[in-house]
């Protein structure tokens, strides 16, 4: 009997005749390694970068970076809007020398006060100009008299022409 | 034979080291994935599932490699995995369609008239539908037996089952393909 049934498989191909599409196994292969999921536990990862002297100072390089420009807009900013520089008496050699001259600030400024201006201004502040000379008398017994310039007569020019 | 396992001994090792483990198992897969799709094939019949089940057996692989401790062959371990893939593939297909085990061996038939991917002739059809008809274990034995010609100790590492069980299910195989064949004749 058991002759018989390897006689009769004997007749049978051993070939099961299965077959695939062209190409299956090589496509399969393809697909299976890019489908396998990573396994960090079980492969080496890619080795870390290296932590270089440059990758330890580029964030202080980067921020040094952002000061200077914050204060490079700022310093544009100011000169774009004229600054206050120019008003100084060191930054203008004209005005420098107008105001080391003595006779500019007589000519120019304490002489363009007029007696007349003065007593209007004084009179405007409802200052007592019957005891105006009081006052002064008062003030010059304070005062030096080389200091104090006298004054008379209330219509007098108080400071010199 | 001999060279073979010192093939697979080699790919084991390369399998083990982290640098290498990819690569060896792409090779792994270039390697097996015929012999394992044949293996799940002659129980699904369908190229497609059989495709899937062949994919899902090397994604199981894969995932688990490092239990693959080396005690059996990486053959042994694969064809195991394949074996169980394809078992469970049956089981879930019966209970999508609430099929008994008569009416899945029917469907199993009605695969195998409808296959495109076939060149065999009559005959080998014949014992396809033929094998069809056996239980589940009695089936994955013949195969492994009569179209792989593994040894039994080799098939009773995959199966798990005795050298003495693995003769007695091959030789009762034989005789039910026997008595198939001369009814359908």
């Amino acid at each position: 009997m058991k002759q018989e049934s390897e006689h009769i498989l004997d007749k049978f191909p051993k070939k099961d005749g299965l077959t695939v599409p062209d190409g299956f196994f090589d496509d399969f292969a393809r697909r299976m390694a890019a489908e396998l999921p990573l396994r960090p536990e079980l492969e080496k990862l890619a080795p870390a970068q290296r932590r270089t002297v440059w990758h330890t100072v580029r964030p202080y390089v980067y921020m040094a970076a952002m000061f200077m420009g914050v204060w490079c807009m700022l310093s544009l900013f100011t000169r774009m809007s004229g600054g206050t520089d120019k008003l100084s008496i060191e930054a203008s050699p004209e005005l420098a020398t107008a105001v080391s001259n003595e006779s500019f600030v007589e000519d120019y400024i304490i002489d363009n006060l007029s007696g007349y201006d003065l007593y209007d201004s004084m009179a405007a502040d409802s200052l007592d100009m019957e005891n105006l000379s009081d006052s002064l008398e008062s003030l010059e017994e304070e005062v030096p008299a080389e200091e104090a310039p006298a004054v008379e007569d209330p219509n007098a020019p108080l400071l010199p022409q | 034979m001999a060279e073979n396992t010192k093939d697979e001994q080699e790919l084991v090792s390369r399998l083990r080291q982290p640098q290498t483990a990819r690569s060896a198992f792409n090779e792994v897969i270039r390697r097996y994935s015929e012999p394992l799709y044949h293996q799940i094939r002659r129980m699904v019949q369908n190229h497609d599932d059989a495709s899937d089940l062949l994919q899902n057996t090397f994604l199981k692989a894969w995932q688990n490699l490092e239990y693959f401790r080396g005690d059996a062959r990486l053959s042994t371990w694969l064809y195991k995995i394949a074996v169980n893939e394809s078992l469970s593939f049956l089981a879930r297909e019966r209970k999508r369609y609430a099929m008994s085990l008569d009416d899945q061996e029917s469907a199993l038939a009605n695969m195998i008239e409808a296959d495109s991917y076939f060149d065999g002739d009559a005959a080998a059809e014949l014992l396809r539908k033929a094998v069809v008809t056996l239980p589940e274990k009695q089936r994955l034995v013949f195969n492994m037996k009569y179209y792989d010609e593994m040894k039994y100790e080799e098939i009773s590492e995959i199966l798990g089952t005795s050298v003495g069980a693995l003769k007695a299910s091959y030789h009762l195989a034989v005789k039910k393909i026997e008595k198939y064949i001369e009814d359908h004749r």
